[in-house]
């Protein structure tokens, strides 16, 4: 027997040896798992999308609008074809209007010949295009106010049965047209040697003497006047394709989800919940706040909730005081627009 | 993630580094059931061998017994060794027919009943020798399991209590405390299936043996009643 056992002891020690040698270690288990790369991307730069062309491809540099006019002003803001750097979009300028315009100078060129206007406008058409009728319109009411209709060809019909313009136009017929006339010159050169063409000598001398009388008044009300051409905003040029984006720009300017969570979480670390107020149903306060740009309070906050009970006016008071104490904001500056007007909704429900 | 590394690093998943992280019980009842697996061990080695002995001891006798030579002859060699098993049912048998026939029995049934109380003596006492110590392997093998199951239970109470006490429930914490608790289980069962297979073939072999010396003692007692009829003198 003892020999059993000493045997037996040893079969055991040597199995236990084999067993801490090779269950010494098991390698530890390696989970299978593969990592996510998980990007956080902030969502404004997907959904808020640029003023462009809604068709446009996706270009690497985007412009708002291509321009075919060559810049002139080196610090142009706004986009356009316009000379004067001016925020306002362009609008299409009336087509008919150049012609008519083309034609109201020929009758007062050749008052007494009417029928004639059909020979020359031939000759006009090329010079006068556009330009005409804006330098042409604003000298005639420096002079006199009657004129400033004439704009157009009303200008040839009504000229003659006013009996107000027609004394001072019978006495010099072409004096009248001549003011028209004046203005022109400066601006369109090519349009005087056509005029001149035609045999009217007296025009210049007494249109110079005119305009000599009341210079200083045709020249203040001039500069009074809003000398632009209302179509045609903006001044920077761009050649580049229209970018993909919508109509209307939307600036970028929008607090993002966590800094709306920070406002509601600074309001709310703010706000003590009036006992009771917990279990009304639909105690609701609504307050309304414009803020500075150092995010304080201006004026005193509009609070709005319905309701006379003690419980609601409670809840009104700690809605205003809860706003009052949390009061310099810290919001981002340069969304100062998106933030300027603040509008809280107290629930009292979703606190618990 | 650092936590779990950091975790995996201290538990030494070795099983030195199970058994010495488990608790007092725990560690009492591994060290127990090893115990229990070494003696299991001694009793098979020692059975299996005492078993291989006995056989050879039988067949040898047998033929001897067999070959006819006298008993008288076999009783003079075989009553100086230490005999077992066959040996020792022949020899007591003869001692009582020696004892008797010097005496001048009378009656011949009683010198048979003498003769086979004698032998029944010798058999039981030669049976219980082979299955002496089998009962234990019998209870290493049904409460092995047991023993090991209720360490184990003890380590994972343990091991979940603690793991209540750090509040945290990676895999990382409770794993090392649930390993080392299996180990209780893996220790009862490695001592308890040994134990079982090793017990049916045992006592199977001792009923064997006992069966082979009860039909010795049965047809030994036949010779020697026949012995008794031919030399007892009719009265």
């Amino acid at each position: 027997m003892r020999g059993s056992i000493t045997s037996s002891a040893i079969i055991h020690a040597v199995l236990l040896g084999w067993g801490l040698l090779s269950f010494s270690a098991p390698a530890p288990m390696v989970a299978d798992v593969e990592s996510m790369p998980i990007d956080i991307v902030p969502v404004e730069s997907i959904s808020q999308a640029q003023q462009g062309d809604k068709k446009a491809p996706k270009v690497e540099k985007p412009a708002p609008k291509p321009t075919e006019k060559p810049q002139t002003l080196p610090e142009a803001q706004n986009l356009g074809d316009s000379d004067t750097d001016v925020a306002t979009k362009p609008t299409p300028e009336p087509k008919p209007k150049p012609v008519e315009a083309a034609e109201a100078p020929k009758p007062s060129e050749m008052p007494v010949e009417k029928p004639e206007p059909e020979p020359e406008p031939e000759v006009k058409p090329e010079p006068k295009p556009v330009p005409v009728p804006a330098t042409e319109m604003k000298p005639e009411p420096a002079p006199k106010q009657e004129v400033k209709p004439d704009p157009v060809a009303e200008a040839i019909n009504e000229v003659k049965p006013e009996p107000a313009p027609a004394e001072e136009t019978f006495k010099l017929p072409e004096n009248v047209a001549m003011p028209e006339v004046k203005p022109t010159p400066p601006s369109q050169t090519a349009k005087t040697p056509d005029r001149k063409e035609t045999p009217e000598k007296p025009k210049p001398t007494q249109t110079a003497a005119a305009p000599s009388k009341e210079k200083g008044i045709a020249d203040e009300v001039a500069a009074l006047l809003n000398d632009q051409k209302p179509a045609g905003g903006g001044a920077k040029r761009s050649t580049d394709t229209a970018a993909l984006g919508t109509d209307k720009p939307s600036n970028g300017a929008k607090l993002s989800q966590s800094e709306l969570d920070a406002l509601k979480g600074a309001i709310q670390k703010c706000w003590n919940v009036p006992a009771g107020a917990e279990d009304a149903e639909g105690l609701k306060v609504t307050v309304k706040m414009k803020l500075t740009k150092e995010g304080e309070i201006e004026g005193a906050p509009e609070v709005s909730g319905s309701g006379n009970s003690p419980v609601q006016r409670a809840a009104i008071e700690s809605a205003r005081r809860a706003v009052m104490r949390c009061a310099p904001y810290s919001l981002p500056q340069d969304k100062y627009d998106t933030w300027s007007d603040v509008t809280v909704n107290f629930d009292p429900r979703d606190m618990f | 993630m650092e936590n779990l590394a950091v975790a995996v690093q201290t538990s030494d998943t070795s099983l030195w580094g199970l058994f010495w992280q488990a608790g007092f019980i725990v560690k009492l009842v591994m060290v127990g059931l090893l115990g229990a697996s070494i003696w299991t061990w001694a009793i098979i080695i020692d059975k299996a061998l005492g078993f291989g002995r006995a056989k050879r001891a039988f067949d040898r006798f047998e033929q001897i017994f067999w070959s006819g030579q006298s008993l008288e002859e076999l009783y003079r060699n075989l009553g100086d060794k230490r005999t077992t098993g066959m040996g020792s049912i022949f020899i007591a048998a003869m001692r009582e027919w020696k004892k008797s026939f010097e005496k001048g029995a009378r009656s011949p049934i009683a010198l048979q009943m003498r003769i086979d109380k004698a032998m029944d003596v010798a058999l039981a006492r030669e049976s219980d020798y082979l299955a002496a110590r089998l009962t234990f392997l019998a209870t290493i093998g049904s409460a092995g399991p047991f023993i090991g199951l209720f360490g184990t239970v003890i380590g994972i109470m343990t091991s979940f209590m603690a793991i209540a006490g750090s509040k945290s429930t990676s895999l990382a914490v409770v794993a090392p405390g649930i390993a080392e608790a299996l180990l209780a289980t893996a220790i009862g069962l490695v001592a308890a299936i040994p134990a079982v297979i090793a017990y049916n073939k045992l006592s199977s072999d001792a009923g064997k043996l006992t069966a082979r010396m009860e039909g010795f003692a049965d047809e030994f007692s036949a010779i020697l009643s026949r012995q008794i009829d031919e030399k007892l003198p009719r009265t």
